[in-house]
């Protein structure tokens, strides 16, 4: 008896051994892969990297010279971006969790829509985004059909993430607010959004990322021109386009391709944490403080 | 009715959007738009640069995505110019075209493969399955991946009218998009077999990148081959436009055929146009 639960014993510490193993290699698999990443673009790309690439315009096919005027589109599209999504994707998940019974039907449309649309490859939203806002809105190609067909990828994804921030908050809290007297438009502005405010910023850094790596949605539809943008109406290479182009389609493209890649990364990383940081110190002091 | 309303409603929203955002100075006869050719994009970008200098207030927009796009755009007017990089098929020879380069368009295998040559009949029956070791063709034992052109590219077309091929016969292990994909893909696995424009071949293979351009027909494939004229592969970089170009057009399109951009052409790693 006392031999079989050794035995039992001698099972179940390999199997935690095993599994721990296999664990711990996950978790350092994921964390490699990124680094790997990270590391290549650093070693290929640091070299070519300096103040007179971010400001100067690309010469000789992008070989050469610079990405100034690709940033500045690429920081136009994602504003016009944001500025699209964010009033519409909160006024929905305020909707979806506020304003209407949890299961009704029209709701569930809307959530199965949703979801679909997350769905749809960026490919199919670019020629869907060339069709409606550049052929039959008239924008042509410009810094705003692009943004705004950037708008439809972003808008599922903040959606659901925005909705899901303001479902944890707790039902009390309403109720409290409720008993207070507050209206529902107080307790929302004063409550819930600051209370919700990390989710939201997820959700805004979810649909950045997004819209900030997108090619195949931007390239029929803010287009391939790297002049430097004078207006919203004008066409400006998003970075991702240029970073595909050069790499794919310009031979000796490689080392900008590289620095391009990494001035990417850099601003997706820059306005992650602006975003969390403001997420974490502003909106929700308001209410934690307490 | 209702549709009608729907309509007018997002034109007249969409024009007060344009109102807020274009400047007044903007005047349209003073801007061409170019689609299509992703091979030709590149050099009309510097094409364009060098015209908006030498004609204060032009304004040229590129835009890629393809040879065939370049032909829709054209015909539905969405572009003043397409560029496509062939010859204009029968069932376009309503467009008119203008020839600003040439382009080869070589085999290429990793440059560890010692295969040397490869006939034309070999190079068919490697893209349509009939062949798949490398050992058949006189090499070393190794399945062949086939690296296929997509659909609507010039470079598949050109391809499959000189071995009088039909894209449904290829049995393609990768189908790829632009010039580098294809370098890189047959770059980066000995097995492959590719075709891409010589110009961009023979630049990476000079810095290292390990590819070997095969010589079809006996001939060479280079630069120097496709600019006299005796490599079997090679197309014409096109221009086209709906009608007799005229205004900023033409003066575009007789710039872009002209001595002085010859410098732009070879720097694409084209053959410029001799008239």
């Amino acid at each position: 008896m006392a031999k079989y639960g050794l035995f039992s014993m001698t099972i179940t510490s390999n199997l935690d051994r095993f599994m721990t193993l296999a664990i711990w290699s996950a978790a350092l698999l994921v964390a490699a892969a990124f680094l790997w990443l990270l590391g290549d673009v650093l070693w290929h790309g640091a070299a070519h990297l300096s103040w007179s690439f971010l400001t100067e315009a690309p010469e000789n096919a992008g070989r050469s010279g610079g990405i100034g005027p690709i940033l500045v589109s690429t920081l136009m599209i994602l504003a016009v971006a944001v500025a699209a999504a964010v009033p519409l994707g909160l006024a929905t998940a305020v909707w979806l969790t506020e304003f209407i019974r949890p299961g009704s039907s029209f709701g569930r449309l809307v959530g199965l829509s949703l979801d679909v649309l997350a769905g749809v490859p960026s490919i199919v939203l670019g020629l869907f985004g060339n069709a409606f806002f550049c052929v039959y809105l008239g924008l042509g190609f410009s810094i705003l059909a692009g943004g705004l067909t950037l708008a439809c990828m972003v808008l599922p994804i903040f959606i659901r993430t925005a909705e899901a921030g303001l479902r944890a908050v707790p039902a009390d809290w309403r109720n409290g607010a409720a008993a207070l007297g507050l209206s529902r438009g107080a307790a929302l502005i004063h409550i819930l959004l600051p209370a919700a405010a990390p989710a939201l910023a997820a959700a805004l850094m979810l649909g950045i990322g997004r819209a900030m790596a997108e090619t195949a949605a931007l390239i029929y539809t803010s287009g391939y021109v790297d002049r430097m943008p004078s207006s919203l109406s004008d066409s400006g290479r998003a970075l991702a386009v240029h970073i595909y182009d050069l790499s794919m389609n310009v031979a000796g493209g490689d080392p900008n391709a590289y620095a391009s890649a990494l001035v990417l990364i850099t601003l997706l990383i820059i306005i992650n944490s602006t975003a969390l940081w403001l997420a974490e110190n502003l909106l929700q002091r308001r209410i934690v403080t307490a | 009715m209702k549709k009608h309303i729907v309509h007018h409603l997002l034109r007249i929203s969409a024009a007060a959007l344009m109102l807020t955002v274009t400047p007044l100075s903007q005047a349209s006869d003073q801007k061409l738009v170019l689609t299509g050719s992703s091979t030709i994009a590149p050099l009309a970008v510097e094409l364009g640069k060098r015209f908006e200098k030498l004609n204060p207030g032009v304004r040229v927009d590129v835009q890629s995505g393809g040879s065939s796009r370049g032909v829709n755009d054209v015909r539905s007017g969405l572009a003043d110019i397409g560029m496509v990089s062939r010859a204009l098929k029968d069932d376009e020879k309503d467009l008119k075209s203008f020839t600003i380069a040439l382009d080869g368009v070589g085999i290429i295998l990793h440059s560890g493969n010692p295969v040397k040559t490869l006939t034309d009949q070999q190079i068919i029956d490697i893209y349509t399955g009939k062949i798949s070791n490398w050992r058949e063709v006189g090499g070393k034992d190794g399945r062949i991946t086939v690296v296929n052109k997509a659909g609507g590219r010039s470079t598949l077309e050109l391809f499959l009218h000189y071995f009088k091929l039909k894209d449904s016969e290829i049995k393609a292990h990768v189908v790829i998009g632009d010039n580098q994909q294809g370098i890189k893909m047959v770059a980066g696995n000995p097995g492959a077999v590719g075709y891409v424009s010589i110009g961009a071949a023979e630049f990476e293979a000079g810095n290292g990148t390990p590819i070997r351009l095969l010589s079809m027909a006996g001939v060479a494939a280079s630069v120097e081959s496709v600019r006299n004229g005796s490599f079997p592969l090679a197309r014409p970089l096109n221009l086209i436009t709906k009608t007799e170009p005229v205004g900023l057009a033409k003066k575009f399109i007789e710039f872009s055929r002209s001595k002085e951009v010859n410098d732009l052409v070879q720097a694409q790693y084209f053959v410029p146009f001799v008239r």
